[in-house]
């Protein structure tokens, strides 16, 4: 029982990182009523991007791309996480214009359609960035081993843990205690209420399609160091996020929550049992909610139930 | 936007002139296709996913179900049509049958569990059960070969009575499937023009109205479901003589995604006849501009991102609006049915 | 393809003439088959490597040194006085796509020789394909022991040393040197189990003991759950048969986990494109190689030097061992062509079978020769580990430990297990 704690250590920090995934999505899905299909590319996004600002390729050879290079790698792996999720909410906005053909029909093009922009957004990642694996470089403070109790742990995981504790609880913070926060929850709950109230929809549809981006391209940052940094990493993750609200419910804050570390739990843990299975337990998961309680875990009815 | 409902169907007719034209042009292919620049493996699998995409497009475009996992139906039979030949027999129509009856066991099974479901939560369980299928096919080393997939598939002799044709050649294996193809595609006409195609389409429209006239949506439900795996199970059989092996790629949820891409683009939502452009854009895309660019597939999303944007009913519609433009006739005001609006 | 009354050629020519009207309007994709006489037809080599996927990498390095091999003899006006063209198309490193990519190689493209692979899955999906149309095939660089045992095939030919090989070269030296509590972490595909099952054969003659077998599958980025599973049991040695990018991230994760020195760490080959680069850190335990640019043998510093001159703007700035083989079996297949004084499969595939090369045209210790029975490649098998003393050279990165003959690492099993078909039964054509 003793020799699962790792196991389980490793399944908790897989669920928050999933968590950070799945909100952004939510939050999409929630105001939207748009099932973001490119929401994993926009977690590799993030990370690309992150890979560039801090390896500087984009000045290299400049006068600034000299300064840039002689910063600690403390600095820049800091402006990688500014700046990764923000060309990823860049995308994101960009996305939600390319989408705006689709609203009123059925959420079926909206499907396809981010479908169809994941699919060239991982293109365009293998044009500019190769097809061949990359490494995100970490500072060497958060990076390494430690010894704890005779096991061996990873101070990045631990770090990666606490840092999207941190961000949940912000996106919490935001959302309960600011008046955008209260706007979009508002937007989630009636959009056509929220019009008629005065706010720009196009805005505000805009904003949450950006900062879900931002919050799946600051996923995709952290993880980049744990899953490996390839132009289909975003596959990887869309699904697993997508599964995660509907098990936890459509629209619920908790609830992605929750089922986020369930899933990573149930990932960790099966790692430690059938490590070449552990990526099916959560589609058994799934299936198993899904099939008993049809609304997920915290569900509550939503237009997706077309 | 015009619909499947909205094209008149030739009720009456077995035959169309269309289906005619594409008979004749699949049956001469072996004799024109390498002057084009094209090859014939690639016109066996196009007459394969041709008749896999009209399977789809039963479930798909004509009952509104959009599974994105229907790629493990079209594996499932190419493996049981694989061990067939591996473990029982060397034989044709022993191992289509098996991989048809393999195929419908698979789509009936997991019809039970979706058949409830519509929308969203209807295409993230096929998905979930797509995944299921493709990791057992990677796993399952002992039984499909894991990721090298089960190789070593014979193309056995097709024997009828006392006739024994080879089909090592790539051009009998191609009239083979087309034959096949005709057949089925006769199949799903007269389907799509039963009193069962319009119900079909009636479930798409507005799934609890038809329950309220009587009919059994959940039975319909699963019905088609599973028919349109056995479509799929039967292509995936052919396409294992072809390959002369059985991978797990086409149960990916990428490869499942590409044939929903593909009948959207042929505009499969609106024509019969969608699944068949669709597919013919796809491979020749691929093909040809694969052959001039490793990134095809970008250019390929693009085109499929735009159309979503501007023209969902793909390539059958837009070829619709043409032929009604020069016709001058007074082209059908898109009147957008309830059910493409969210309620 | 396969009837001997008609010749491919005989066939095109004559839809070509049938239907030269429409294929001259046909478009921008057209292929032009109108050709002369047969002395002048170029001699079309299909390259099937894999530009995208796990082997990228790799797949591009063996492509290179194919072309450097085809650049040499179109130096020296061809072969037979013809010159050598090719094309290339990617293999994705899936096999469905090594599949059709052979397909369309030797039915559109018209490619009498298909060369390259890195992955075995890849290799044997072509090998089914060309072995169909009878046109021989070169695998490069897949190293799975099933590909000179039961998969082998007429027309296939395997240039790199395989998981028995290493595995002979490796196993017995290190019992003797760390223990025998061993566990094997093992990619979940072809290559991978078969070469873990070679190692546990040896593992039962020599006396070790296999603890656990971890398989990660293809793709496995995360390698934390089985390295807990190697930091619990605590064994003496971990062979490890994962590759391509795999292997980067397992190496990383290892070096950061500190586990690169206890326990000892045995990984089958390593491809030089998987390591050139990176941090010694990650480099560690014992792996084997068919070459090393710093082997101290005539010939070696030139080869080194034509590859920095045909490719100065490459990341690798030597080559490694996926290079070598690549130029290796292209340079041996035209030789072969010319030996044969035809271009006729059989007699090019008769010329093969036994042909011994020397140890200095091959820059290797010993002189290798191509097995008949299974059609592989025996080489001379280096075993290296991490060069701690690098200095200034960052390329460095290998210490050659031993060189073992071919016939000490000789893969006993695979002339069992391997069961060419006939000459008849391969069809017969001129390329």
């Amino acid at each position: 029982m003793y020799s699962l704690i790792p196991h389980i250590v490793n399944g908790l920090t897989l669920g928050l990182l999933f968590a950070l995934i799945a909100l952004g999505f939510t939050l999409i899905v929630g105001v939207m009523e748009v099932i973001n299909l490119a929401h994993g590319a926009f977690f590799a996004l993030g990370a690309y991007f992150a890979l560039a600002t801090i390896g500087g390729s984009w000045f290299a050879g400049t006068e600034f791309g000299v300064w840039w290079s002689s910063l600690s790698p403390g600095a820049r792996y800091a402006s990688g996480l500014i700046f990764g999720p923000l060309c990823a909410a860049g995308a994101g906005m960009i996305l939600e214009l390319c989408l705006r053909p689709t609203y009123g029909k059925a959420p079926l093009y909206g499907l396809l359609l981010t479908f169809g922009a994941a699919l060239v957004i991982e293109e365009l990642i293998r044009l500019v960035w190769g097809t061949g694996e990359q490494s995100l470089s970490v500072p060497q403070a958060i990076n390494g081993a430690f010894l704890m109790g005779g096991l061996i742990f990873s101070k990045y995981k631990f770090y990666a843990a606490a840092f999207s504790i941190l961000a949940i609880f912000l996106v919490w913070l935001f959302l309960e205690k600011t008046p955008y926060g209260a706007i979009i929850k508002a937007g989630s709950h009636d959009s056509e209420m929220v019009r008629a109230l005065g706010f720009d929809l196009g805005k505000l549809r805009l904003a949450v399609f950006a900062f879900g981006a931002a919050l799946a391209g600051l996923a995709g940052v952290i993880m980049a160091p744990i899953w490996g940094l390839r132009p289909h990493i975003g596959i990887d993750v869309v699904i697993p996020a997508f599964l995660i609200i509907v098990v936890g419910g459509v629209g619920s804050f908790w609830g992605a929550v929750a089922a986020a570390m369930l899933v990573g739990l149930a990932v960790g843990i099966t790692g430690a049992y059938a490590a070449a299975w552990s990526m099916l337990s959560m589609y058994i998961l799934l299936i198993l909610v899904v099939g008993f309680r049809a609304r997920g875990l915290f569900g509550r009815k939503s237009a997706l139930e077309n | 936007m015009i619909s499947l409902s909205d094209i008149p169907a030739r009720g009456g007719s077995p035959f169309t002139p269309p289906m005619i034209v594409f008979l004749l042009a699949l049956a001469t292919a072996p004799f024109w296709l390498e002057a084009v620049g094209l090859y014939s493996y690639l016109g066996i699998e196009i007459t394969i996913w041709i008749l896999y995409a009209m399977g789809f497009n039963l479930l798909f475009g004509y009952a509104g179900l959009h599974s994105f996992g229907h790629g493990a139906y079209l594996g499932v039979g190419a493996y049981a049509f694989g061990l067939f030949q591996h473990h029982v027999g060397v034989s044709l129509w022993g191992g289509l049958l098996a991989a048809v009856l393999a195929a419908t066991i698979a789509g009936a099974a997991v019809a039970l569990f979706v058949a409830h479901r519509r929308g969203i939560y209807f295409a993230l369980l096929t998905i979930a059960f797509g995944q299921v299928f493709w990791f057992c096919a990677i796993k399952l080393r002992w039984l499909t070969g894991g990721e090298d997939g089960l190789l070593g598939i014979p193309r056995p002799d097709l024997v009828v009575g006392p006739l024994r044709v080879s089909l090592q050649e790539n051009t009998s294996l191609h009239w083979f499937s087309a034959a096949i193809l005709g057949l089925a595609m006769l199949g799903l006409w007269r389907l799509v023009n039963a009193p069962f195609g319009r119900v079909l389409q009636a479930i798409r429209q507005n799934e609890m109205r038809a329950r309220f006239a009587g009919y059994d949506v959940w039975r319909i439900k699963w019905l088609v479901f599973t028919l349109s795996a056995s479509v799929a199970g039967l292509a995936g059989g052919l396409f294992a003589m072809a390959q002369e092996s059985a991978y797990p790629d086409v149960m990916s949820l990428h490869q499942s995604g590409l044939i929903v891409m593909m009948i959207l683009v042929g505009g499969g939502l609106v024509s019969f006849w969608g699944p068949v452009l669709g597919v013919l854009v796809y491979f020749i895309a691929r093909d040809i501009i694969g052959g001039i660019t490793e990134t095809w597939l970008l250019w390929f999303g693009l085109m499929f991102v735009v159309m979503v944007m501007v023209r969902p009913e793909g390539a059958a519609g837009l070829a619709h609006v043409v032929r009604a433009r020069f016709a001058r006739a007074p082209v059908k005001t898109p009147v957008s049915a309830p059910a493409e609006r969210s309620a | 393809m396969s009837n001997k009354k008609f010749s491919r050629r005989g066939l095109l020519t004559g839809a070509t003439a049938a239907v030269g009207g429409v294929a001259a309007f046909a478009g921008p994709w057209k292929h032009n088959r109108a050709y002369a006489q047969a002395s002048d037809k170029p001699i079309r080599i299909g390259i099937t490597s894999d530009a995208s996927g796990q082997y990228a990498n790799s797949g591009a390095s063996d492509r290179r040194g194919m072309l450097m091999a085809i650049d040499e003899a179109n130096a020296k006006g061809g072969v037979l006085g013809r010159k050598i063209e090719f094309q290339h198309l990617d293999t994705e490193t899936t096999a469905a796509t090594g599949s059709r990519v052979a397909e369309r190689l030797i039915t559109r493209e018209e490619c009498g020789f298909l060369v390259g692979a890195v992955s075995s899955g890849v290799a044997n999906a072509i090998s089914q394909v060309a072995q169909r149309y009878g046109v021989i095939y070169l695998n490069t660089n897949s190293s799975s022991p099933t590909e000179s045992g039961q998969n082998c095939h007429r027309v296939k030919f395997v240039w790199d040393g395989n998981g028995t090989n290493f595995a002979k070269a490796a196993v017995k030296n290190s019992i003797d040197a760390y223990g025998k509590k061993w566990m094997l972490l093992t990619n979940d595909y072809g290559w991978g189990h078969d070469t873990a099952a070679a190692t546990k054969k040896l593992l039962d003659q020599y006396g070790g003991e296999v603890v656990e077998e971890i398989l990660v599958p293809q793709g496995t980025r995360d390698f934390s759950a089985a390295l807990l599973k190697i930091q619990q049991a605590n064994p003496d040695v971990v062979a490890a048969a994962v590759g391509g990018d795999d292997q980067v991230a397992m190496r990383q994760q290892v070096a950061q986990l500190g586990m690169g020195s206890k326990p000892a760490w045995i990984n089958n080959q390593q491809d030089w494109p998987d390591v050139y680069g990176l941090p010694v850190d990650n480099l560690f335990g014992v792996f084997g190689t068919t070459w090393y640019y710093g082997l101290d043998l005539p010939g070696v510093k030139e080869f080194v030097e034509r590859y920095q001159a045909a490719y100065p703007d490459t990341a690798m700035r030597v080559p490694g061992n996926v290079f070598y083989n690549g130029y290796m079996a292209t340079r041996e297949l035209l030789a072969a062509i010319e030996r044969a004084d035809s271009t006729n499969n059989i007699a090019v595939i008769k010329q093969l079978e036994g042909h011994k090369m020397s140890a200095e045209s091959r820059m290797q210790h010993h002189d290798a020769w191509i097995d008949p029975d299974t059609h592989q490649v025996q080489q001379t098998v280096y075993l290296a580990t991490a060069n701690t003393e690098m200095g200034d050279n960052k390329d460095d990165m290998f210490k050659v430990l031993t060189q073992s003959a071919p016939e000490e690492v000789r893969d006993e099993g695979a002339a069992a297990a391997c069961k060419l078909e006939s000459y008849d039964e391969t069809p017969s054509f001129d390329a």
